[in-house]
């Protein structure tokens, strides 16, 4: 457990449903206060990466550690089961479609897993909740329902949601696709903000604005594979490899 | 218009006076009607779940014998089911079984069927990822289950739990072919001496749809509300 070990590290996993292989060895980790933007044409497996590391799929190959203890393998023996439940909400997640949950307010949302989770007195939940709540702007929601909710609020209840649990790293997963632009804005105002407060994060988008000004590495997968990564703006300044710039051409009239 | 049968339609003379006459006697039928329903829902709910939880056992037996029961019971007609548990069950255990609890046992076998799949489809309206957002945060199974996935699917449920006790309502009046005392026996009874059957079961009729309209019309209504959120 070296002080060096990446907070969390992806150990050449391969990932196969069936018949069909979504992930080919595929090794990245992530230090703390590291942005990793994942980017890559849909299906080229980012999405299984990423719940390979929220353990939400288990590999088919490789394993997955945090801070240098297996979490995650095939057929996982008693000791990585429980290394994996020990360390389950320091790894939070930001869907697609939000999940909030529909029959509780967005306070309950909010002080759920700490309460049964971590065993938080309440009124320190809500006194947690309700500055995260603050946090992402969103103070007036306090009692309302997710379904009176706007996507891209729901989407910033789902961040506080996820940030209540204070994780160590926080993964999402295309978590602006399912809205409309003027939605978005709001949603990478927020993600942006984590991200100059130094949280580590694991960014699976579309969003290459987002990527390339706020992410401290960007990696490109295609086919299951990591094709290329490089620091931040040197992806998308300097692709190195045929199928990135074919990647990047489709952007370059946004 | 007016061809013999019509103009005798219109000479008939009607007797309303012999239904409010027994007027106490019909409506402690349609209590013993609405009690009968009443007991049966609470037991097929019980007994939904049973077979629901059969239906979904990791035993393959188990399994089987859930899906069995939910097949037989789905595939043969309600009133050859009362028949069979009134006259059959008493010859193969050997013990007299009222006409009562006969009704009961027959009614509640048959919603149970039905209510198992209610409880499914109720679960499986969950969507995955409101379960995954429970497990990513920490919760255990029991307690995403119990948290998450059991309010909503209850709330998905209730609609269609009360439009089985409508069913079970109508239903239970099947009862009068073994002599069970609710309402629908006691019409016959009071029209074989009354020799009014067409006052009689049409007031009874209109009871069954002043009962059963209403509360159809709250469900359709409630299902209506539950698909806005």
């Amino acid at each position: 457990m070296s002080s060096t070990a990446p907070l969390i590290l992806a150990d050449g996993i391969t990932k196969r449903f069936g018949a069909n292989q979504v992930l080919t060895r595929v090794s990245l980790d992530v230090s703390e206060r590291d942005v990793v933007c994942v980017v890559g044409p849909s299906g080229s497996g980012k999405t299984t990466l990423l719940r390979c590391l929220a353990l939400l799929e288990e590999p088919s190959e490789g394993r997955v550690v945090m801070q240098g203890v297996p979490i995650s393998t095939p057929a996982p023996n008693k000791q990585v089961k429980a290394a994996g439940r020990a360390v389950r909400s320091d790894i939070g997640m930001v869907f697609q479609h939000f999940n909030l949950w529909p029959h509780m307010s967005v306070l309950q949302n909010l002080i759920e897993a700490p309460i049964r989770v971590k065993k938080m007195p309440r009124d320190e939940a809500v006194a947690i909740a309700e500055a995260l709540l603050k946090k992402v702007d969103l103070s007036d929601k306090r009692d309302a329902y997710p379904a009176r909710l706007s996507g891209g609020q729901q989407q910033r209840v789902a961040i506080a949601r996820a940030l209540a649990m204070s994780p160590k790293v926080l993964l999402f997963d295309e978590a602006t696709s399912a809205l409309d632009p003027e939605l978005r804005r709001e949603v990478l105002a927020v993600m942006r903000q984590l991200a100059r407060e130094g949280m580590t994060m694991l960014v699976v988008t579309h969003e290459m604005g987002f990527a390339r000004h706020v992410g401290t590495r960007t990696v490109f997968m295609d086919r299951g594979e990591i094709v290329e990564a490089a620091p931040g703006a040197a992806f998308f300044d300097a692709p190195q490899t045929e199928r990135a710039k074919r990647f990047l051409q489709q952007f370059e009239d946004e | 218009m007016g061809n013999k049968r019509d103009l005798s339609m219109f000479k008939y003379q009607f007797r309303w006076d012999t239904v409010w006459g027994s007027f106490d006697f019909l409506m402690g039928g349609l209590q013993m009607t609405l009690v009968i329903s009443a007991i049966t829902l609470v037991l097929a709910m019980l007994g939904g779940l049973i077979i629901a939880l059969l239906d979904m056992s990791r035993f393959r037996v188990l399994r089987w014998i859930g899906i069995s029961i939910g097949e037989v019971v789905r595939n043969t007609p309600i009133l050859v089911q009362l028949l069979w548990v009134y006259y059959v069950l008493p010859i193969v255990f050997g013990v007299r079984i009222e006409a009562l609890v006969a009704l009961i046992i027959g009614l509640a076998l048959y919603q149970a069927s039905f209510i198992s799949e209610v409880y499914r489809s109720g679960i499986q309206s969950v969507p995955k990822g409101h379960r995954e957002a429970a497990q990513v945060l920490g919760l255990t199974p029991f307690q995403s289950f119990n948290r998450i996935v059991l309010p909503q699917a209850i709330r998905m449920t209730l609609p269609p739990l009360a439009s089985n006790f409508v069913q079970l309502i109508k239903f239970s009046s099947l009862g009068a072919v073994i002599s069970v005392s609710e309402i629908t026996r006691r019409g016959m009874e009071l029209s074989a001496t009354n020799f009014r059957p067409l006052e009689t079961f049409t007031f009874i009729a209109v009871v069954y749809f002043f009962i059963c309209w209403p509360l159809a019309m709250a469900i359709r209504f409630w299902e209506r509300r539950l698909q806005a959120r």
